[in-house]
């Protein structure tokens, strides 16, 4: 008993911090969540109001809610494709092939918000670096973030800048698999992609496994870029759905309704979070 | 024996920790070593903490004229701080809600409405004589009204109008043959010399705007009465004078190429504090913009040849019209100093002696909220040394001068009214599309509002 309170002792500061500023708030906003509030004021009780509002009465909402979804959708499975295309790619025994893991690894230490300004920059439609290139070859480039059409796929297309992150942990992944049996593989007469097929990429699945998880999640807080880049246009192409929220918090003074909304968010995120542990005894191996 | 020598890997480990070392300790020295915020100067007297937004020859600015005020105080000391800008509004909320707030802020962004219902705000006309409101309600420019009262309260004590004029190239008119005594009286004839003075490459691409009327919010007033009804307190967002106007503007975007002029402007760097603003740089013939320009241009482009001009309304609409905001003082609920604060607001406003103020609207290039400052010697020097800011004094009277309508959700109908216009000049939707939903829009606010138990 003794032992357990020096532990507890020890991991004090850690719990204080998580108690005050991670629980107590999570717990208060479910109150929050049936109240109007504009932090200033009292909140005021409103039953199940901003719920109502937000499924029924807000279309912006669904607009939200639908962007970010399909966001999830398609930044994340490219960003594990692209993650584990590099990861084998740089898995090979070449010269110089650490240099070439820290050209792709540095995009993701980065500041977010310095790479986003600068993605600003490079998407320009008259002074861009992207549009310049595509001029070399007499390609009239999009107008990327100003145009409805383009600013969601300049995002998803940004998105794969930061994959540098995600590709370490696969690279970490591939060097766990035992080397015995690529060995017997080859032996038993297996071609490259037959190796890929049937060993890396099930030896893989728990990593990948992980990076979906931590993709969807990190999917639907999707914030910092469009917040800086687009600020939800041109005419609400870009407006994710923590970008609402935030404005709603804080550009209207909404507290309650933006509580109601992160509430949904969590139920949402968890929902695919548990739809997707489900399914993992079916294409996750562990190597048994 | 062997295994105590010191082998070159050792000694390598050692140097890169020395090394290492040596580094941490110069840059905690650098941090150390950094200034901390200045010391009081006149620490016996009372504090009044006030926050602003200006950075850079703006934040000078201000801090001169805090100096002025410090220097004409015995009891009060301003300390200013500039706040980032990004979150300065979420700092303030904050600040106000953990019960330790500025005394007084300069503020730009539509906020009043919504943040004295909230009682963030203390009424400033409590604070003022009876005679001295009834003074301020007589004399302040419309637009400092429409800015500052919400329900009958003055909340906000206008340091800076801002109002929007033709800047006009006299060399490129030169050059096309126009001649500027000939200025057209009507919006449409603008748009004809607008035609004359644009320059397109063989490609089409346009190389020099001639003139691009923009944003909904500058010319709904010249159609009609905007987006509000200044005397019932009565939003009316779907009238047939903004479907004009909006009908206006989508037809001059059109006619450009929508995709051409976004990637006309997405080539230009369009800031407020930029020395290359585009009407510097050549980009603009004729270009829209607000009175702090003639400032930059005297710094940055003094031997520019240009002329100032209203923008000129539709046929059969109004005079000077357009949109307004401006720098405003506000005291929020809590602040220590309110006595204090207000002596502040009135010294840099010129509500208590306009003749002095009139120097400080005069280091910003800032439009003043009263004709007595506008009227004051140092004033008129000012305009007689920078005639083209006499356009922008003239536009000060008129009725025309509309800001986002004062109701609680202003900042949600500002940016449901900025989604209207995007989707009817984009061509997204036709402009009776775009205001049908703007209205459904505000309307399904104003239903939950009462819903959620607002007044209004």
């Amino acid at each position: 008993m003794r032992k357990n309170w020096t532990g507890y002792l020890f991991i004090s500061p850690w719990l204080t911090g998580f108690f005050l500023f991670t629980a107590i708030p999570f717990l208060v906003s479910v109150y929050l969540s049936f109240t109007r509030y504009d932090v200033v004021s009292a909140p005021v009780w409103v039953g199940l109001a901003n719920y109502r509002k937000l499924l029924f009465g807000d279309p912006l909402f669904w607009t939200a809610l639908r962007i970010t979804f399909e966001y999830a959708l398609i930044a994340v499975p490219a960003g594990i494709l692209t993650g584990v295309g590099l990861a084998i790619l740089l898995n090979l025994d070449l010269r110089g092939i650490s240099v070439y893991r820290t050209i792709f690894y540095l995009p993701s230490i980065i500041p977010i918000v310095a790479t986003s300004v600068v993605f600003v920059w490079i998407l320009n439609p008259q002074i861009g670096l992207v549009n310049a290139v595509l001029r070399l070859f007499h390609i009239v480039g999009p107008a990327w973030l100003m145009d409805t059409k383009w600013a969601f796929w300049s995002l998803v297309l940004m998105s794969l800048w930061s994959v540098g992150g995600s590709m370490i942990i696969y690279l970490a992944g591939l060097k766990d698999i035992p080397a015995a049996l690529y060995e017997a593989a080859i032996i038993d007469g297996a071609g490259p992609w037959q190796r890929t097929r049937h060993i890396t990429l099930p030896m893989l699945t728990p990593v990948i496994f992980f990076n979906l998880i931590m993709g969807v999640i990190g999917a639907f807080q999707y914030f910092t870029q469009p917040y800086i880049m687009t600020n939800g246009g041109p005419e609400d192409s870009t407006q994710f759905y923590a970008l609402y929220l935030f404005n709603r918090a804080w550009r209207y003074l909404d507290m309650g309704y933006a509580s109601a909304m992160a509430w949904i968010l969590f139920l949402v995120v968890m929902f695919f979070t548990v739809l997707i542990f489900r399914t993992h005894a079916r294409w996750v191996h562990y190597g048994q | 024996m062997a295994n105590n020598a010191i082998t070159p890997r050792f000694g390598k480990r050692v140097a890169a920790a020395w090394i290492s070392t040596v580094l941490l300790a110069i840059g905690l020295t650098v941090v150390l070593a950094l200034p901390g915020p200045p010391p009081r100067r006149h620490p016996q007297r009372i504090p009044v903490r006030m926050w602003h937004m200006w950075t850079a020859e703006w934040k000078e600015v201000v801090e001169r004229i805090v100096a002025r005020f410090n220097e004409s105080q015995e009891v009060y000391e301003v300390l200013p701080l500039s706040v980032p800008m990004i979150n300065a509004d979420a700092k303030l909320l904050l600040a106000v809600a953990g019960g330790d707030p500025p005394d007084v802020m300069a503020q730009w962004n539509p906020v009043i409405p919504k943040w004295a219902e909230s009682g963030l705000l203390q009424p400033l006309n409590n604070l003022m004589s009876p005679a001295e409101w009834e003074e301020f309600q007589r004399d302040a420019y419309p637009a400092v009204k429409k800015i500052g009262v919400y329900k009958g309260n003055l909340y906000g004590v206008t340091t800076g109008l801002n109002t929007f004029a033709c800047y006009i190239r006299l060399d490129y008119l030169r050059e096309a043959g126009l001649d500027l005594a000939q200025f057209p009286d009507s919006i449409e004839g603008l748009g004809a010399w607008g035609d004359k003075l644009r320059r397109v490459d063989a490609q089409g691409n346009i190389k020099r705007m001639g003139f691009m009327p923009i944003y909904f919010t500058y010319y709904a007033p010249a159609f009609g009465d905007g987006f509000y009804d200044w005397r019932t307190g009565r939003l009316q967002l779907k009238t047939p004078e903004n479907l004009r106007a909006l009908n206006f503007l989508a037809d001059q975007r059109r006619e450009l190429g929508f995709q051409n002029v976004v990637r006309f402007e997405s080539g230009l760097q369009i800031g407020l504090g930029n020395m290359d603003w585009p009407f510097m740089t050549g980009a603009y013939a004729i270009m829209a913009d607000g009175q702090w320009r003639v400032e930059q241009i005297a710094r940055y482009a003094p031997t520019l040849e240009y002329a100032t001009r209203p923008i000129p309304p539709p046929a059969g609409g109004r005079k000077h019209f357009g949109y307004t905001n401006g720098n405003f003082m506000i005291i929020p609920k809590g602040a220590r100093q309110v006595q204090g604060a207000w002596e502040f607001i009135k010294f840099w406003s010129g509500l208590a002696q306009p003749e002095r103020a009139a120097e400080f609207y005069t280091w910003g290039g800032w439009l003043p909220p009263l004709p007595a400052i506008a009227n004051a010697p140092i004033y008129r020097e000012y305009v007689r040394q920078h005639p083209q800011f006499q356009t922008f004094l003239d536009l000060l009277p008129s009725e025309n001068l509309q800001p986002i309508p004062p109701v609680p959700f202003q900042v949600y109908l500002f940016d449901r009214i900025t989604q209207a216009d995007e989707a009817a000049v984009r061509g997204s939707l036709t402009p009776e599309e775009a205001l049908d939903r703007l209205e459904q829009e505000i309307a399904r606010e104003i239903e939950s509002r009462k819903e959620f138990g607002y007044e209004n």
